[in-house]
């Protein structure tokens, strides 16, 4: 589960022919992408919205300055707050902001699907797959979401599909 | 817009920097000691901008972010580092380092930072550039100055001359200027000692900085 092939995902997601090729930098194996001009570029936040931008899909990165903003609130909190080294209570404090988040909205950033939603669903795949039945439940929004977002054409790819319960997670949802 | 800020603390003056670089129109709001954040994401020092639709920005460089986008600044790839390299690596190291000066009463900051000194010196030197991202001031060297300069202010650091010159230029600049007169007052930054003071030392071991 390196952060390398995490990207790799994305550029399928988005629909770019692969082909780049990334290293991985110290200690916390940050991940860098030597490109054609410059230095290289180093962060998945940063790396992430570059291969947005060759894409040619800059509404993933959000609309508005707002919306613009939040997008990258919540590639921050991906990565400061979500990784594979979290301890339980890590994890348990992210499930609970992010359900409390979700609970009036469809997607991280509001109303529409972002970048956020996909990162951040790469980042707690490992997560969701070894949640109990009950923890699902705790976590509904988070689980609506997770569901939502699998299901987002070219998101999960090979990622193990995570079953929830249907009659329950939508019985409270509305 | 409310921006609330906790007085004294480094995220405060890296947002009402950023609110005054920008030309923001935002109420400043301080917050007082324990009074619960409007969000329960924010962390008990982060800043936090409520906006006209009722959203919540929990994130200080967001919200930094947001003041030059609103401003019609978009960000580029480096700026875009700079402020992912701020969140993950020099974050836990300043409030280690500002840990250690306030409640610990030692003075090595500029030593603990010497990593993240050496990276900021080595890209300014190898841009050629004034500024972090380019040849003029972006959100990245609000929101690294902003981290830096409560660490810095009283020390002479050992560095090279274009790291100088870009601490210096930011120091000098009237919005850095005015928000460090505003946020570090010396009665604000009894106020975030005693915040520092009440969080257990594991928890800023562990710190990833936004939390």
């Amino acid at each position: 589960g390196s952060v390398g092939e995490e990207l790799a995902l994305l550029e399928k997601a988005l629909g770019l022919q692969s082909g780049y090729k990334y290293g991985a930098q110290g200690e916390r194996q940050i991940p860098v992408l030597q490109t054609n001009n410059g230095p290289g570029l180093t962060g998945l936040i940063t790396i992430a919205s570059y291969l947005v931008k060759q894409a040619k899909k800059e509404q993933l990165l959000g609309s508005s300055a707002e919306e613009k903003a939040v997008v990258h609130q919540w590639l921050e909190y991906r990565v400061t707050q979500v990784g594979r080294q979290s301890s339980r209570e890590d994890t348990r404090t992210v499930l609970k902001d992010l359900n409390a988040h979700l609970e009036d909205k469809v997607y991280l950033a509001g109303n529409s699907f972002t970048l956020a939603d996909i990162l951040m669903y790469y980042g707690l795949h490992h997560v969701m797959v070894d949640l109990t039945v009950q923890e699902k439940e705790i976590y509904l929004n988070v689980s609506r979401w997770f569901n939502h977002i699998q299901h987002y054409p070219g998101v999960r790819q090979h990622l193990t599909n995570v079953v929830f319960i249907k009659n329950r997670l939508y019985t409270n949802a509305h | 817009m409310r921006l609330r800020v906790l007085p004294g603390s480094p995220a405060a003056l890296k947002v009402v920097a950023a609110a005054r670089s920008a030309a923001a129109a935002v109420q400043l709001c301080w917050a007082r000691p324990g009074e619960p954040p409007p969000s329960p994401l924010c962390a008990p020092w982060a800043p936090a901008l409520q906006l006209e639709s009722g959203a919540v920005l929990f994130s200080a460089n967001a919200i930094c972010q947001f003041f030059f986008l609103q401003r019609g600044e978009e960000p580029n790839e480096l700026s875009t580092q700079w402020l992912e390299w701020e969140a993950t690596e020099l974050q836990p190291a300043a409030l280690q380092a500002l840990y250690a000066r306030l409640v610990l009463g030692r003075t090595e900051a500029a030593a603990a930072l010497g990593e993240a000194l050496g990276h900021v010196e080595r890209s300014l030197a190898g841009s050629g550039t004034a500024f972090l991202a380019g040849d003029k001031p972006s959100v990245a060297d609000v929101v690294v100055w902003a981290t830096l300069f409560p660490l810095l202010r009283d020390e002479a650091v050992p560095a090279a001359e274009p790291l100088q010159n870009w601490f210096r230029n930011m120091t000098l600049s009237e919005a850095c200027r005015s928000a460090a007169d505003t946020v570090l007052l010396p009665q604000h930054l009894q106020e975030f000692t005693a915040c520092l003071q009440k969080l257990p030392r594991p928890l800023l071991d562990a710190a990833s900085g936004c939390k």
